[in-house]
């Protein structure tokens, strides 16, 4: 009956349990990255079973060769979310996403130097580079169209111009010709997607790659798994890079 | 005829921010019975071991005049601190973000001739602005302790080990503590040569721990702040990667004063989870010594934060600050008291005594006819049993 008065130096914890035995989630971004990945993920020894790197299954979360360490697959932007909020202590995810969420509880201890890409600026053809300088110089506003609202914003408030943002999800590159932006701010790979759309690229706001991230929390509390985690990455860049000098120095 | 509607007022019930009476501020939560008593508990709890180590305690308000609350160390809080006017005096008042500053303030003011080593402790609730977009508490419980006047490994061991067994009496298993030298960032950094803006960009690399956005833009640093980057990890590897380095003769005295408080505490405790990240500098930025931040394992926030500071005058202090709400999140609400229901017959005597066990005695208020009557009372009530005269009945 008096135990509620003593309690406080006997009970069990709920920290004391299974979780740091927790298995860790690794975030991996569908698409484009997940297959720029694979060869990395194969040197970690950590690929995941093959219907999650093919994306031919609906499952979200798949198992590792590593019994301790599970996949999860999302969208790009949500690594970043997963992962800042602790559901994932790992992930993958573009360099444009950081930059655009910049969250205080993700580390990004490494680049792998795969998924390289831009976040430039668009406009449609037409314009030459002397209306457009101008019409920069005296812009007190624009309106933008993209997927990346603060990083836009950013970007024309260090001119000095207040961007008006129309924030779509996808063919951004509708916008300018629809009337409903003056410009979009968006990812370029190779430029052909806003070739066909009528637009061409005038500015590069940042060139980007993608990063291991991790979350902050789970690097001060599990530091050695994570601190092996992310070395066996950069041993798996290292190599990848090797293997792509080889095979250049094969080719010439 | 019917009146005329308002329509700006129909309008203005769609909101559904303005609809309901249960919703509070973004970042304010009401405490409910259990939570409430368990926060309470907690704090006590804390205190009872912050004062066995004679840390003795004090209770600065929750407003201050801006300008005092924000002078010297304080002005790291400007950003976070809630304002209002003060009808009187017409002046601005804050409203604390933190207590640390307030204890440094009482230390160099009212209590500037007590004898030093001076050990205050401190429990209350404190405002913070917090982030826009981020749904994180703005009103935070602090429980903590300063420690002011001497500069020494020593003391800053001694808030490390205080908190350590104020969290075990809490119940929380295998807290994890993160040293930290922020100001070995700023010093590499004041002396890199850099301009504010190229020092800007790589102070927040740093905090972000982007290794890529240090190659680019950290000049003839960035091999020394990657290799400092990728030293962070459990206190002995840390250390001895840090041993390794090729540090500048400036930052020696830094990394040495780390190792000795390491030493310090592994002598009194030597299982101690103990962290260190060389290049860490988060926090309320009015740290100049080691800091420390206070983790446990499968919690996915701080616990607490603490470090080494100058009390106005530039006396030497440090001081750790637990979160109580965090800590309870990590410990579990303590069981609820067990609770007897009173019949109105009951023995007084006997209910007393049941209170002094620790039992909550809840008294029925009106006649009630039938033990069945009174048994569904009880169980309404959450009482697992029934005092009949001097009778204790389970029901």
């Amino acid at each position: 009956m008096t135990d509620i008065l003593t309690h406080s130096a006997t009970r069990p914890s709920p920290t004391d349990e299974n979780v740091s035995d927790a298995p860790l989630v690794l975030a991996l971004p569908k698409g484009r990255i997940l297959k720029a990945l694979a060869p990395v993920l194969k040197h970690t020894g950590l690929s995941p079973s093959a219907d999650c790197l093919d994306e031919s299954s609906r499952k979200l979360r798949f198992p590792t060769a590593h019994p301790g360490i599970d996949v999860v697959r999302v969208r790009s932007f949500d690594v970043a979310t997963f992962v800042a909020y602790g559901g994932a202590q790992i992930g993958v995810c573009g360099a444009d996403v950081l930059m655009e969420f910049d969250y205080p509880d993700i580390y990004a201890p490494l680049d792998l130097g795969i998924g390289g890409c831009r976040v430039s600026v668009a406009r449609p053809h037409g314009i030459s580079d002397a209306e457009e300088d101008d019409m920069t110089a005296r812009a007190s506003r624009i309106r933008v169209a993209t997927k990346y609202p603060n990083i836009a914003r950013r970007h024309f408030a260090s001119r000095g111009i207040n961007a008006d943002i129309v924030h779509l999800n996808g063919a951004m590159e509708l916008a300018p010709n629809l009337d409903l932006a003056q410009v979009i701010v968006d990812l370029v790979d190779t430029g052909s997607t806003l070739k066909a759309n009528g637009l061409r690229e005038t500015e590069v706001i940042a060139q980007v790659t993608s990063r291991l991230i991790v979350n902050r929390v789970a690097l001060k509390t599990r530091p050695e798994e994570i601190g092996a985690l992310i070395a066996r990455f950069r041993d798996a860049v290292s190599a990848g890079s090797r293997d792509a000098v080889r095979a250049e120095g094969g080719l010439s | 005829m019917s009146p005329p509607v308002d329509i700006s007022a129909l309008l203005s019930g769609l909101n559904d921010e303005a609809s309901s009476p249960a919703l509070l501020p973004s970042g304010f939560v009401d405490l409910l019975p259990g939570e409430a008593e368990a926060e309470a508990q907690g704090i006590e709890a804390l205190m009872g071991v912050f004062g066995a180590h004679g840390y003795e305690r004090v209770r600065p308000p929750l407003l201050e005049f801006e300008t005092s609350l924000l002078s010297g160390a304080g002005n790291a809080l400007a950003e976070q601190t809630f304002r209002l006017m003060d009808p009187h005096s017409r002046r601005m008042l804050g409203l604390r973000p933190d207590m640390t500053t307030q204890i440094a303030r009482i230390a160099s003011t009212r209590l500037s001739r007590a004898p030093r080593p001076l050990r205050l402790s401190y429990a209350g609730a404190c405002v913070v602005i917090g982030t826009p977009g981020r749904e994180t508490e703005r009103q935070i419980s602090q429980a903590g302790i300063e420690l002011i006047g001497p500069d020494s490994a020593q003391a800053d061991a001694e808030v490390v080990l205080v908190a350590a067994e104020a969290m075990a009496q809490l119940g929380i298993a295998r807290p994890s503590f993160d040293l930290t030298v922020p100001q070995l960032a700023r010093t590499l950094l004041a002396e890199s040569g850099l301009g504010a803006e190229a020092c800007g960009r790589l102070a927040h690399a740093l905090d972000r721990k982007d290794a890529a956005a240090l190659a680019k833009g950290g000049g003839a640093l960035s091999d020394l702040l990657i290799a400092l980057l990728q030293a962070a990890g459990p206190a002995d590897t840390a250390l001895s990667a840090l041993a390794a380095l090729d540090l500048p003769v400036s930052l020696r005295p830094i990394v040495e004063r780390l190792r000795t408080v390491v030493s310090v505490i592994r002598a009194h405790h030597p299982d101690l989870a103990l962290t260190i990240d060389p290049v860490e500098f988060r926090g309320w930025h009015y740290h100049v010594g080691v800091c420390v931040t206070v983790f446990a394992p499968g919690q996915r926030e701080e616990l607490g934060r603490g470090g080494r500071y100058l009390v106005g005058d530039g006396e030497p202090a440090c001081g750790l600050t637990l979160r109580p709400e965090a800590l309870l999140r990590a410990a579990r609400l303590p069981a609820r008291r067990p609770r007897v229901y009173l019949a109105p017959d009951a023995d007084r005597t006997v209910a007393a005594r049941l209170r002094e066990e620790g039992c909550a005695t809840v008294a029925a208020l009106d006649a009630v006819s039938g033990e069945a009557a009174l048994a569904e009372q009880a169980r309404a009530l959450d009482c697992a049993r029934v005092l009949l005269g001097d009778r204790i009945i389970p029901v």
